[in-house]
């Protein structure tokens, strides 16, 4: 009887409090955790963007909010919240890099800032045999015949030809994709310049680059070729292979690894 | 014996040449003031003939601006004891001249050249004073000088260097490089040949000069580190090393002990995978691609280890003044035992084919042989010099960092004996050389297996107190090419006045000149490739 009483007397003295919320642009338990407010692109730390991942997530939009574009050198994914309408079937599909907030403060003023974008190169997620294969067959339908590179040293440390040499050893093997190291610029596609372009050096590149066929790609590698690296532009040095002679591809790095190499080669093979 | 002894026992010599010789004393240097330059040559034939010194390398120094005009310091060392000797002169600025040592110790003519490149100092009576470092630069441009700016915009003009000719009925010509056909640094080779024979060889180096000693100068400390590391790629451990240790001698930094272990590993693996990277190098020129091949996978498997163990293939980034920046842990160093074993296993087969092929073995033997008199007069050091029994080892005869320390296993009075046998067979000739490479590698490895704990004490101590202005000391350490020495002298708000780095390569460069004689062009490549210089560690 008791407990009955007190649960009665419990409903009647319920006084009444305003039913407005004090400050609605505050974050309050009012809002629900899991409400679904504002669709974010947040990678997780390791999330690797795939092709694949890429499609699906474009597909499984019904407003076409997400698109996907895959480009040679970059993956990249656009999220339009102006067309979202808050389904939430993307982040079922892709815990790892669509997260949804509770978040209410949405307006922009510029259409464009609706659009979220997240971007990744393509080297992540593939390994150097499928960067090697996607090499040769470009090297197949570009030149049908093999690549040819010719290395000079301008006056590196001597760290990158280690790594370039490391491209010609069994484990790297640079030649079963259609890629060779030739012993005269004349026979060169590719220089293959690292080194801070040393000034005594200047004039060999000069004559080495005027001797290679047209049409011919320039690659720098190493931080030194790029811009002088540690070294810089001092009385002996010139500060960049590009002081010198004109580059197509700038690959960094000190020294890059054999994977960067290939990359970069890949690279300078999609500008033709 | 202890430092101090060592030096007392040197000076008490010394002093019975010249009683106004001053004296000063740093750790295991010791240094002597001439004051007379013209007393010099006298000098240094006394050292020679009575204590068996050898020249080391001269460093020049202008210190105009403390009113003591250039000052040449010539380093000499003993091989017997832990000592570093330096004979001090000053030459005045109206002179420019200073005495050439050529006729004492032939290796000095390098050093004049060099001297006589960046500070337009002349020895006297040296026979070849060509350009040796700076190409088609004006006569008036000297770029260690301090009234020269590191940035300066130097006008260049082309000029023909002079090579000397060789003329007969004939004789030809064989211009080679700068721009070689392998994947190599850039050289000059000019070679003189009478039919396949050749007859002279003129080498020109100097063109990866970058001013790495000028652009020390006007770094931070602390960044010197990260430049000593590119002087020559393939030995930034050793490198490096020598650069702390000169300025942790000169801070009087006692470093944790864990550091020196952690150096100790890293200059042996740096060993390790650079001599695999050599052999397998000798290997391709020969034209035998099945041992290089499987060599190069040894090396590789030694820099994807290195690259687990410190985050770079090629060892960048690991030593910092007053320690080291990599931690090694326990389960790395299993790592470490665990790949070397692996990898020292399939070495051994490789090996073991290899001395049973004799086509390989014919073309090594008796193929670019070095007599034992120019080795010593050139001042060879590392393989180049251990291969015809010269024994110089910086580990041994001026022990550094954890060497002391390490305890080889003693070897059975039959090992000693098959190793005194396999010696006697060292002429100097590129097997010679494999065969060092090959003891080198083995060493090594027994010098990694000896390390089972790491010590806990610490990676590194701070350098907290300002260096004293114009404190000097001497670094060094064994490279996989030999004794590396990096000499550097403090400015003021710990800033460095003078770095002077010579490493094995050039003091062992010339030698190439001699040992080609009368060897066919076609084993060119493969003398060059087994004393594997670096071209970056000698034009700097």
């Amino acid at each position: 009887m008791k407990k009955n009483s007190d649960k009665t007397n419990h409903l009647i003295d319920m006084s009444f409090k305003s039913a407005a919320i004090k400050d609605p642009l505050k974050m309050d338990d009012t809002i629900a955790a899991n409400y679904r407010g504002y669709v974010v692109l947040d990678p997780d730390k390791d999330f690797v963007l795939k092709d694949e991942t890429g499609k699906m997530l474009e597909n499984s939009c019904p407003t076409h909010a997400i698109t996907f574009q895959n480009d040679d050198s970059n993956l990249q994914i656009h999220l339009d919240n102006g067309k979202c309408i808050l389904c939430g079937n993307c982040q079922v599909k892709s815990p790892e890099l669509i997260k949804i907030t509770s978040q209410f403060d949405l307006a922009k003023k510029r259409r464009d800032d609706l659009i979220e974008t997240f971007s990744m190169s393509v080297p992540f997620g593939k390994t150097y045999d499928e960067l090697g294969q996607e090499l040769k067959n470009k090297i197949n339908k570009i030149f049908g015949r093999s690549l040819t590179i010719r290395e000079i040293d301008a006056g590196s440390c001597n760290g990158c030809e280690i790594e370039i040499n490391a491209l010609n050893n069994s484990v790297y093997d640079i030649e079963r994709f259609g890629i060779t190291f030739v012993a005269s610029p004349r026979h060169a596609d590719i220089l293959l310049v690292t080194g801070p372009a040393s000034k005594n050096m200047e004039r060999a590149l000069k004559i080495a680059y005027d001797s290679t066929p047209n049409p011919k790609i320039i690659i720098a590698v190493g931080a030194c070729a790029c811009s002088g690296g540690i070294f810089g532009n001092n009385y002996a040095t010139t500060g960049g292979i590009d002081s010198i002679v004109p580059v197509n591809v700038y690959i960094p790095g000190c020294p890059p690894r054999p994977q960067a190499l290939l990359y970069g080669i890949l690279m300078a093979i999609n500008k033709i | 014996m202890s430092h101090k002894e060592i030096i007392s026992k040197y000076y008490s010599k010394l002093e019975k040449f010249d009683s106004d010789i001053k004296k000063i004393e740093n750790n295991n240097e010791l240094h002597l003031v001439l004051n007379d330059p013209n007393k010099l040559h006298d000098f240094c034939k006394f050292l020679k003939h009575d204590f068996d010194l050898r020249l080391l390398t001269i460093i020049c120094c202008d210190e105009r601006k403390l009113n003591h005009g250039f000052k040449i310091r010539h380093v000499f060392g003993s091989d017997a004891d832990d000592f570093f000797l330096f004979v001090t002169t000053s030459i005045d600025e109206s002179h420019l001249y200073f005495p050439s040592l050529y006729d004492v110790f032939p290796s000095s003519i390098l050093y004049e050249r060099e001297i006589n490149d960046m500070f337009g100092l002349t020895a006297k009576e040296n026979p070849n004073i060509k350009p040796l470092i700076l190409h088609d630069f004006p006569n008036d441009i000297f770029p260690l000088r301090k009234d020269f700016n590191l940035n300066d915009d130097v006008k260049r003009n082309l000029k023909q260097f002079e090579f000397t000719p060789i003329t007969g009925e004939g004789v030809c010509e064989i211009p080679v490089g700068p721009i070689h056909a392998g994947i190599i640094e850039p050289g000059h080779f000019r070679f003189s040949v009478l039919g396949e024979t050749i007859i002279n060889l003129e080498t020109r180096l100097g063109y990866t000069h970058k001013g790495i000693e000028k652009l020390a100068e006007s770094m931070p400390i602390n960044n010197v580190v990260f430049l000593s590391e590119r002087i020559s790629g393939d030995e930034s451990i050793a490198n490096s090393v020598a650069f702390c240790q000169a300025i942790e001698k000169i801070a009087k930094l006692t470093i944790p002990q864990k550091a020196e272990q952690i150096r100790l590993l890293f200059a042996e693996l740096e060993r390790i995978y650079n001599h695999f990277g050599t052999l397998g190098g000798i290997l391709a020129d020969i034209g035998f691609p099945y041992g290089a091949s499987r060599l190069n996978i040894l090396k590789e498997q030694i820099m994807q280890l290195n690259e687990r163990l410190s985050g770079s293939r090629i060892l960048f980034g690991v030593n910092q003044i007053g320690g080291v920046k990599i931690n090694i842990t326990d389960e790395m160093l299993i790592d470490i035992h665990f790949v070397l074993d692996d990898a020292f296993q399939i070495f051994e087969k490789i090996f073991d084919h290899l001395k049973s092929n004799p086509s390989v073995m014919d073309r090594l033997r008796n193929t670019g042989i070095i007599e034992k008199q120019p080795a010593r007069d050139l001042g060879l050091v590392g393989i180049s010099s251990r291969c015809i029994g010269i024994e110089t080892d910086t580990r041994q005869t001026h022990p550094y960092g954890y060497y002391p320390s390490i305890n080889l296993k003693q070897k059975t009075l039959r090992e000693t004996m098959e190793h005194q046998v396999e010696l006697q067979k060292r002429i100097g000739d590129v097997l010679s050389r494999f065969m060092s490479r090959v003891d080198d590698l083995r060493q090594s490895k027994a010098i990694i297996d000896s390390i089972i704990t790491l010590k806990n004490d610490g990676l590194s101590v701070s350098m907290d107190d300002e260096l004293i202005p114009y404190s000097s000391g001497l670094g060094y350490a064994e490279s996989h090419r030999g004794e590396t020495l990096h000499w550097v002298m403090i400015g003021e708000d710990n800033s460095i006045f003078r770095y002077k780095i010579r490493t094995a390569s050039f003091s062992n460069w010339p030698v190439i000149e001699h040992v080609v004689l009368n060897n066919i062009v076609a084993d060119f490549p493969v003398i060059n490739k087994s004393f594997d210089f670096s071209y970056s560690g000698n034009d700097l």
